[in-house]
């Protein structure tokens, strides 16, 4: 069950820029993430916005880094954000089912609403770098919280300027008052490895934006492994998970020539 | 005979449990900068570090005590000592730490125990499996 404590973070900003990105990556599974998700952002207010193909991740490395402490490769996910002001910016496309996960960002209270009870999403994304522009309802949080959806908050605006920190600091207590710290995730969205910080310096963070001591170390592992599991099952149909077994080296022609020059040999040799 | 009764009286047992025996905190952190050409000694470690305090508790958290015991100039490594109270002020006082002189930087923290011997040796890089 060695999973379950497994550290992720969910927002790591993308950059066309490779070689800032491959250093990203490489801070993070230095300071101890498992998993990582590159953030490709879609705002619907500049113009010629569309959801495109996300980015192959296994370009980005030969060999992906080597987790801190735990002698597995690192492990990066692709995250769709749509920025959404106006009730017909979301639209369910199939380019979602490429993104493993899927977040939005409603700047209206409406829209607020409408993403934590009907819109087929996995995180909803807090302001951090402006004071909140609504409050937050019981209703809409509750039902956001029976459906599996996650609040995020990411730290890289507290870190960066003195004024969106106390932002991020107060509209954090403000969404803590309504969720009781239930369903939070704390994400980084860094854009330089400078701008990471570790899991545990997170879970300490987490305590100065109101979430008891268990919940800010959910907030960095448990509860975003569940928002990976509730991105896999938006994927394909709501709970059923589909697998594809690795084949192994038989004797079957077939199968044989669908295996990899180097274990063909392997297996004619044997 | 004698010699029985000396025994049971050298050899006791005493069994003692502490709770929270340790008031302070000990991190093991280091600082790493975008440039490395910048030296800095003991005070302007302390200076950073306080500054970093300040930003984000004010005046009275800035006089909070707590104490550099060990800082290496070429690694940039440090030990800091801190009472438990001040711990978690500390702690996310240097995670949110980004600059300092409008050049960007950032505090790792390696290692936080109760106990200084813990220091010693790495417990997140153990490998467990």
């Amino acid at each position: 069950m060695s999973n379950m404590a497994a550290f992720i973070d969910l927002n790591i900003s993308y950059t066309a820029d490779k070689k800032r990105l491959q250093n990203i990556i490489e801070t993070a599974a230095h300071l101890g993430y498992s998993t990582v998700a590159i953030n490709h952002v879609v705002d619907f207010q500049q113009k010629k916005q569309e959801v495109g193909k996300p980015k192959c991740v296994s370009e980005l490395f030969d060999q992906f880094p080597i987790v801190q402490g735990k002698s597995r490769p690192i492990k990066v996910l692709n995250r769709l954000t749509l920025m959404v002001s106006e009730a017909s910016h979301f639209r369910t496309t199939n380019e979602f089912k490429l993104y493993d996960i899927v977040a939005v960002f409603p700047k209206t209270e409406k829209l607020f609403h409408a993403a934590c009870m009907s819109f087929d999403v996995d995180i909803i994304c807090i302001a951090v770098t402006e004071k909140q522009p609504f409050y937050f309802k019981r209703p809409p949080v509750n039902g956001a919280i029976d459906r599996g959806v996650f609040f995020e908050i990411s730290y890289v605006a507290a870190i960066k300027d003195s004024t969106m920190r106390r932002y991020t600091i107060s509209n954090a207590l403000s969404l803590m008052e309504t969720c009781k710290g239930k369903n939070v995730i704390v994400s980084s969205g860094a854009e330089k490895p400078l701008e990471l910080r570790g899991p545990y310096d997170i879970a300490n963070l987490g305590l100065l934006f109101g979430l008891s001591e268990g919940d800010a170390k959910a907030a960095v592992s448990t509860n975003c492994r569940a928002v990976l599991l509730h991105g896999e099952t938006r994927k394909t149909a709501l709970g059923i998970i589909h697998t594809v077994k690795k084949t192994q080296p038989t004797t079957e022609g077939q199968e044989e020539e669908e295996a990899p020059a180097s274990k063909r040999m392997k297996t004619e040799a044997m | 005979m004698g010699y029985a009764d000396n025994m049971s009286e050298s050899v006791s047992y005493e069994r003692l449990v502490f709770k929270n025996a340790s008031v302070y905190h000990y991190m093991k952190i280091y600082l790493i900068l975008d440039s490395d050409d910048r030296k800095f000694n003991a005070a302007h470690f302390k200076q950073i570090v306080i500054s970093a305090l300040r930003d984000l508790y004010g005046e009275i958290g800035a006089a909070f005590p707590f104490d550099v015991l060990k800082f290496e100039e070429d690694t940039l490594t440090a030990v800091l000592r801190v009472y438990n109270s001040g711990l978690v002020k500390l702690w996310s006082a240097l995670t949110l730490l980004g600059s300092y002189h409008s050049e960007p930087c950032a505090v790792r923290v390696v290692q936080v125990s109760p106990f200084l011997l813990a220091l010693s040796g790495n417990s997140r890089e153990l490998e467990l499996d």
